[in-house]
């Protein structure tokens, strides 16, 4: 299969695949680390995506920038952007089986299994990104802040870029 | 039946979309509060519930959930034409600002100071997704007897991914048809619903 190809089906079907905006990282990591980037990269793309404007998906786009240039974040927008659509003909077609407590069953399963996916992949982040007791205490108040939902999701990257300058050096 | 109106110009709904898509900084839930404030209360082309609808909806959607929503509510506002006109107006633009910004960190990504910064932003991106998965976790586990199998399901998930036992696709896959024949017996309840 040419390279051009095989790169924007890896960002289809990661958007295809997993429910919700995250939860194509695991899919992505698993396909592109470490023949396409490295996980520093996928580091500043998660950045970059909570710093940027629009849904946190989107950090997608930056990841496939880093991969390979504008082609790559196209290639990121297009996979992203039609994997969802999927529902506009499945409710049209289909609002039967979207009802259905088996539908329901899937989504959930799909759902409660990239929770367990994304926390590998967060685990794996934070043991690449360093384990000196500062990193691991950012870590730890990251979390908390975020399943608290109050704080600013941009604020707490630029906390972390803060402590790296005052503590990473 | 609802008063029917002609459907908005199709730069409009892009001026919407594209307002929805560049405000909303962090994503998530602040996107859907934009959806809600810009097309529901101030430009009136989607009604309250059709809106909870749609967004139900969009929730078993694969990927983006809010690109499932911006279609969702584009084929009510406009038809075949509002679906293209609202997913491109929500991500082309924020997509662009990404790819530049990332373009801009990789000018400056062997400065020592950018390196020192990142060392401080990758624990934040760490913690970031593992808060995410337990944000995603919490809901589906408040259901009484049946959280064990949930509970079981991401550990297990969890479990196979750290220790390298089966592709990540295999594990979605096979939660997917477990959560099929095992996990659907209550439906989504109210306190799933967006708004406050």
């Amino acid at each position: 299969m040419p390279e051009q190809l095989q790169l924007f089906l890896i960002f289809l079907k990661s958007s295809a695949l997993a429910v919700g905006g995250l939860a194509s990282l695991p899919l992505l990591r698993a396909d592109l680390v470490p023949q396409y980037v490295t996980d520093a990269g996928i580091v500043q793309a998660l950045a970059v995506g909570r710093l940027a404007p629009g849904p946190n998906g989107l950090y997608i786009v930056s990841l496939g920038y880093i991969v390979a240039g504008w082609t790559g974040a196209l290639y990121a927008l297009i996979g992203a952007s039609l994997a969802p659509l999927v529902m506009l003909p499945a409710t049209a077609l289909a609002r039967r089986w979207l009802v259905s407590a088996w539908f329901g069953g899937l989504v959930r399963g799909v759902s409660l299994a990239t929770a367990g996916l994304l926390l590998a992949t967060g685990a794996t982040i934070v043991a690449g990104s360093g384990t000196q007791i500062w990193q691991l205490a950012l870590v730890a108040v990251t979390v908390v802040v975020t399943v608290q939902g109050k704080l600013h999701p941009a604020v707490m990257i630029v906390v972390g870029a803060a402590v790296g300058l005052a503590l990473g050096r | 039946m609802p008063i029917v109106k002609s459907p908005p110009t199709s730069r409009a709904l892009a001026r919407a979309w594209f307002d929805i898509g560049t405000q909303s900084v962090g994503g998530g839930s602040s996107t859907l509060f934009l959806i809600r404030r810009i097309l529901v209360e101030r430009l009136g082309w989607i009604t309250m519930r059709e809106f909870t609808e749609a967004w139900a909806l969009s929730q078993l959607s694969p990927g983006i959930h809010l690109v499932a929503l911006a279609g969702l509510l584009g084929r009510r506002i406009a038809g075949s034409r509002g679906i293209i006109v609202s997913v491109a107006g929500m991500m082309v633009p924020a997509a662009v600002i990404t790819a530049i910004a990332t373009a801009l960190l990789g000018e400056v990504a062997q400065h020592p100071f950018t390196i020192a910064a990142l060392a401080g932003i990758g624990p934040v991106a760490g913690g970031m997704t593992i808060g995410l998965a337990l944000t995603m976790a919490r809901p589906v586990i408040q259901r009484g007897r049946w959280a064990i199998l949930d509970v079981a399901v991401i550990v297990a998930a969890l479990g196979v991914l750290l220790a390298g036992a089966a592709q990540t696709i295999v594990v979605i896959f096979v939660a997917g048809a477990f959560g099929a024949a095992l996990l659907g017996r209550e439906r989504p309840t109210s306190s799933d619903a967006p708004m406050s």
